[in-house]
């Protein structure tokens, strides 16, 4: 079962005279264990894709099943649910919540609805830390943190509930090339070690070689991007 | 919640502003209810000192001793009800006092029967003081205080807790207080056989509601608890109307105060909201942790307020009736906590609308 099914999603901005399609009917499926690149200009309606996939926002028009589940049909409460155990979100601007420790910003996925801070939630996020290279830093605030580390912090989050897909929004847009090479490496072993899938957002050139397949959006309508697959995305304008 | 609690152990300077706005509410309303206590207690001292029995009013009184007379023909008929011990007169005139060193000072003298848990029984000749006349004039027991405009000396038997009714207040058996009355106001003195008030001594195991409505019930007679008779007093409805008037309008600064407070907060970290919305978090997590916010900075302002009010009234000179009673802290301490809560949930509208897709922008 893909981890991810699109299809024929539409998203419309606005109404009547100021109507803005941000996707065109798009069809993407993502298979489990594949991480996929997905480029395009500023305004080309990936970021809106990346938060129509996540359950941020509701399509348009369209079906979005994510791990067999329908999410067009959840209400608030079920989307907030499925948020926090189905996807996994690192976000551009990393936003860890600045007065809790790295580990913490770890835990506070557990921390909403039925969830539960309990020894193994605690053992995860310690295991996530050491994985992350951040073991010793587990008990300082994000003002303590470098960039990279914030990224990485953000990247353990992501995981912490075990989701089935990640969603990462211009992971290296704010760092430097080593350190976004470091990040983008860290992202996609932690990544495929668990084998999940994610979609990684991106008009990072350096970034476009860690993804099994490469998309590209332009005005909302998806295609292959000139050396990738794409065998999964088409689009429908 | 926990992130809440975390964010007020971690970053406590960001909730200063409105704790201590809370502590300085806080000390307004324990002295402001000091006040209307220590106005009550200074005024209600004998129906106080009545607590356990019943007074008996004629029916048209309103519950006002000055209003009412009763015969002996109802004190007898009172007596034959089934749960009633004892009855006993109660009769009370506004006069003065000159103690041995000459100053004269108002008190109101009054006349009873029956002993109480406060008040011991009708000296034959002497008089019971209260404490108040005591500690501010230095009466003491075997002093003879003269009574009145026709200067009834009467010797101090025993001392008592304080039990003023606006001054000080002497107590002298029924037959002694006629004397005085007669010498010395003879107009204000009711007929033979008459007392103002009634005092109803219950049966052991007697249920004083119960017994209240069965005397009410004969003809021409109400009778009510002590409690009941101090809030017929008009001086007592005065007060409290305009302090608790005061009070509520301090409450409803409190809670404009925490959900002004919340407002703004909530208006800053509307990026932080959709972040943790994005991450899972219902509306309901986020308002818990503002509500446990606005408890908790509730909660420290109580304790911080007592303790500045307990310093404050001890600042104030001695003769302000100002009285901090447990009841009236903990009312308090209830009310605000209830009253940040409240006042907390008006950010709810403002959460509810918080657009998770805004952490991606």
């Amino acid at each position: 079962m893909p981890a991810l099914e699109m299809s024929q999603v539409r998203k419309v901005y606005g109404s009547d005279d100021q109507q803005v399609v941000a996707l065109h009917d798009v069809d993407l499926t993502v298979d489990d264990d594949e991480m996929l690149i997905l480029v395009g200009p500023s305004g080309s309606g990936k970021t809106t894709l990346l938060t129509v996939a996540g359950a941020l926002l509701r399509p348009t028009s369209g079906s979005i099943k994510v791990g067999g589940t329908e999410i067009t049909d959840l209400d608030d409460r079920q989307l907030a649910r499925f948020r926090r155990d189905q996807v996994g979100f690192v976000f551009q601007s990393v936003n860890l919540v600045p007065f809790l420790t790295a580990r913490e910003n770890l835990l506070v996925v557990r921390q909403f609805g039925d969830a539960k801070v309990d020894a193994r939630a605690k053992k995860r996020a310690d295991q996530l830390l050491d994985e992350l290279g951040l073991g010793g830093r587990g008990h300082s605030l994000p003002s303590q943190l470098s960039g990279g580390q914030k990224q990485r912090v953000a990247i353990g989050r992501a995981l912490m509930n075990e989701p089935p897909l990640v969603l990462v929004d211009e992971p290296t847009s704010a760092l430097d090339s080593e350190l976004g090479k470091q990040v983008m490496d860290l992202l996609r072993r932690e990544i495929k070690d668990r084998g999940v899938s994610a979609i990684v957002v991106t008009h990072d050139e350096r970034v476009l070689d860690y993804g099994d397949r490469r998309v590209r959006i332009v005005d909302g309508i998806l295609s292959s991007a000139p050396d990738a697959a794409a065998a999964g995305a088409t689009s429908h304008p | 919640m926990r992130i809440g609690i975390k964010e007020l152990l971690r970053q406590p300077g960001r909730f200063a502003s409105v704790g201590v706005a809370l502590t300085v509410l806080v000390v307004l309303l324990v002295v402001l209810g000091g006040f209307l206590d220590g106005l009550e207690l200074n005024q209600t001292g004998p129906y106080r000192a009545h607590e356990g029995r019943l007074l008996v009013f004629s029916e048209q009184s309103e519950n006002l001793i000055q209003r009412s007379e009763l015969d002996q023909a109802q004190s007898a008929q009172l007596a034959e009800v089934d749960g009633v011990a004892a009855v006993g007169g109660l009769d009370q005139i506004e006069s003065t006092a000159s103690a041995s060193d000459g100053e004269i000072v108002d008190i109101v003298l009054f006349g009873y029967d029956l002993a109480t848990d406060v008040i011991p029984s009708p000296p034959t000749e002497g008089a019971v003081v209260d404490g108040a006349l005591a500690d501010r004039n230095g009466v003491a027991v075997g002093d003879t205080l003269v009574i009145g405009p026709s200067s009834e000396p009467v010797i101090v038997d025993a001392v008592v807790d304080d039990l003023s009714q606006g001054s000080p207040t002497v107590w002298v058996s029924t037959d002694r207080w006629r004397e005085i009355v007669e010498a010395g106001n003879p107009a204000a003195l009711p007929p033979t056989g008459v007392n103002q008030a009634l005092v109803i001594e219950p049966a052991s195991g007697a249920a004083l509601d119960e017994l209240a409505a069965e005397l009410s019930d004969l003809a021409d007679v109400t009778a009510v608890t002590a409690g009941e008779a101090i809030d017929a007093l008009p001086v007592v409805q005065q007060q409290s109307a305009t302090f608790e008037a005061i009070i509520g309008l301090t409450f409803v600064v409190t809670l404009l105060v925490v959900a002004l407070f919340f407002a703004l907060i909530t208006l800053e970290r509307v990026g932080l909201y959709a972040v943790l919305k994005a991450l899972g978090a219902g509306t309901k997590d986020l308002m818990a942790g503002i509500s446990a916010q606005a408890v908790c900075v509730s909660v420290v302002a109580l304790l911080l307020g007592f303790g500045l009010s307990v310093v404050f009234v001890d600042l104030l000179p001695a003769d302000l009736p100002v009285r901090l009673v447990p009841s009236r802290l903990a009312q308090i301490a209830v009310g605000v906590v209830v009253t940040a809560l409240i006042g907390s949930l008006f950010s709810l509208r403002r959460v509810l609308r918080i657009d998770p897709a805004e952490a991606i922008g």
